[in-house]
């Protein structure tokens, strides 16, 4: 066997070393880099990652009130202006958004001041409420406590323990 | 509509298990470790006997049987159990199994007839069907509960056994082995399974009190004096492990779980800072007093000496297995290539750097990869879970294979001093095998009721 041969037959078993472990990562990769939170650069190119087990029980009732049609006042994501996840995104592309540690969470937040479950945005007629769900250390909006459900406008920050974030169009 | 939707989330689920894609991936990456494997064998024929023989399928085929019987199993039995795991696992095993026969070729052409690759194709047979029977007879690993005491029990005998007169036996100087007849056997590995059981368990009943903030000294927050108890006793049991076995790697694989296990379950650094100050202080003092421990350490820092190099049981092996990675270089001598047969115990403890000569850095960085994956896996099906009980088992497991890894690895490569611990899934050695796909079974046992344990409780 010539030495050439050998040496390819050599090279190649790395490279294919190393596709396999690629391939295992790529099977990972919804684990590495979040599941439900999808950040701004890969957004463009893996919108259904947004997915959770809860999401497929009501989809069809949702689209008619979808926030599309209204002009570009609702908004259409969420985004994490402080903490652990800082500077990613969720798309408010259902009625309800549930925040808090429970790993089924749309917004899960890893932080000792949440609750597991902590608060939900809501979405009736087309404007998002927030609603705080009995929770140990609060929710503010703009600072102040939330106590019973209110409007949540664009831009307005909202704050969980350490992690802050609002809603953008 | 809470209880609808919940109603609705379990149909899904139950739909999906009909469906289980997680499986489906397994047996497509299975098929690549398959491949992956096959190659080494083949590579290795041709680059040391220059012909293809019947070898390749006496390697090959019993542990891919294997694997693919545990793939059956897993779908008749826990179809939602992790996808990725069993396809590293059986990567490893393969890679040792072919690394092995390598050095078996090298000792044929020596004359000699001390062969280890045909034991290891039996040891992983039989660890396999270990793991199909957890797979299979634990119904959940909750139920592993009940019998934290009895683990206990089970995992201090297992570690203290071989310091018993007439079963305990004694090799390179470490009394570590049990022989029956001419079968040796390393009880301590099979110890490690039941003492996370056990740390498991006691942990999740006494975390609140073990959490419980004491005294505040010096800005630091010290846990209450009493609960240094079981700190005290674990690190005596390591003591007890070190003096009466002379096994510096044991000792440390048992006192570390405990640490992580201890942290994991307070997360509180202050257990972390007085258990590995507990321990440095003893393996200082181990050193200056015990000949055995002393002679390690210098070797692991002068290892070039040659007052080091030449005594017996000094620095040789090491020095010839760091000259074996050197030789190896960057893409390494490819498989069948290099001479790793140079290092003794090449085929078991050495066998990093048998492989680090033959694959190179490259190579040696994807073997370290696999680990990496591994244990992260392992550390996810921990956090997938609800219950302190699962977490804390499974970080535990997975973390023995970390902690095992890095002190073989480490020892090898001169990071730590060496000691005489397996390489998990690689190396020559029947009990580590055994023990080592208990805990892929258990792993693999656990992940499987993690989707489904969170949506019974709501």
């Amino acid at each position: 066997m010539s030495d050439l041969a050998l040496y390819i037959v050599r090279i190649a078993f790395l490279v294919v070393l190393w596709i396999f472990i690629f391939s295992i990562i790529s099977v990972i990769r919804a684990d590495l880099f979040g599941q439900k939170v999808v950040s701004r650069v890969t957004r463009a190119n893996a919108p259904t990652k947004v997915s959770s087990p809860v999401l497929p029980t009501a989809p069809a009732p949702i689209v008619s009130t979808l926030p599309s049609e209204a002009g570009g006042v609702t908004a259409s994501r969420l985004e994490i202006t402080q903490g652990e996840r800082k500077g990613t995104s969720i798309r408010l592309d259902r009625r309800e958004i549930t925040i808090g540690r429970a790993e089924n969470s749309d917004l899960v937040i890893n932080d000792e001041y949440a609750s597991t479950h902590h608060a939900k945005l809501v979405l009736i007629n087309n404007e998002w409420m927030l609603q705080d769900l009995n929770s140990t250390n609060g929710t503010f909006v703009d600072d102040n406590r939330v106590g019973t459900p209110i409007v949540v406008k664009i831009g307005t920050p909202i704050r969980i323990g350490k992690t802050a974030f609002e809603l953008r169009a | 509509m809470s209880v609808t939707t919940n109603t609705i989330a379990l149909d899904i689920r139950r739909l999906s298990r009909v469906i289980p894609r997680n499986r489906n991936i397994e047996l497509a990456l299975l098929a690549f470790a398959f491949g992956i494997n096959a190659y080494e064998l083949a590579q290795i024929q041709l680059s040391t006997i220059q012909i293809y023989n019947a070898d390749i399928l006496t390697y090959w085929l019993p542990i891919t049987l294997g694997a693919l019987a545990i793939h059956l199993v897993l779908r008749w039995r826990a179809s939602e159990a992790d996808a990725l795991m069993l396809p590293a696992v059986v990567l490893l095993n393969g890679l040792g199994i072919a690394e092995i026969y390598r050095l078996d070729l090298a000792r044929l052409a020596n004359h000699s007839t001390d062969l280890f690759a045909g034991k290891q194709i039996v040891w992983s047979c039989v660890a396999m069907a270990a793991a199909i029977a957890v797979i299979v007879f634990v119904p959940t690993h909750l139920f592993l509960r009940r019998y934290v005491y009895i683990s206990m029990f089970i995992g201090l005998a297992l570690l203290i056994s071989p310091m018993l007169p007439v079963i305990g036996k004694t090799i390179n100087g470490a009394h570590l082995w049990l022989a029956i007849g001419s079968l040796t056997f390393q009880p301590g590995e099979l110890a490690k399974i039941a003492l996370t059981v056990f740390f498991a368990g006691y942990l999740v009943t006494r975390r609140d009190s073990l959490a419980v903030v004491g005294r505040r000294f010096l800005g630091v927050q010290l846990p209450r004096a009493r609960e240094l108890g079981p700190i005290l006793a674990i690190w005596a049991i390591s003591l007890l492990v070190l003096v009466g076995e002379r096994d510096l790697g044991t000792s440390l694989l048992y006192f570390g779980l405990f640490l992580v296990m201890i942290y994991v379950a307070t997360g509180r650094p202050i257990y972390v800072v007085v258990g590995l100050g507990l321990f440095l202080t003893s393996a200082v003092v181990a050193a200056r007093l015990m000949t055995y421990v002393s002679g390690r350490v210098d070797a692991w820092l002068n290892p070039f000496d040659s007052a080091h190099y030449d005594a017996i049981g000094g620095s040789y092996q090491l020095v010839q297995g760091i000259f074996g990675l050197a030789h190896g270089s960057v893409l390494g001598s490819g498989l069948g290539g290099g001479v790793p047969q140079l290092v003794p115990l090449a085929e078991s403890d050495f066998i990093i750097a048998s492989l680090g000569e033959e694959l190179g850095l490259v190579g040696m960085f994807a073997i370290l990869a696999i680990y990496l994956l591994i244990i992260a896996r392992g550390a996810r099906i921990a956090f997938q879970h609800s219950d302190d009980f699962s977490k804390l088992l499974a970080i535990g497991l997975s973390f023995v294979i970390a902690l095992q890894s890095f002190i073989v690895i480490g020892g090898v490569t001169r990071v730590v001093p060496l000691t005489g611990l397996t390489t998990p899934f690689l190396a020559a050695g029947g009990s580590s095998l055994l023990a080592n796909w208990i805990i892929v079974g258990l792993l693999l046992r656990i992940s499987n009721t993690s989707g489904t344990h969170v949506e019974v409780e709501e």
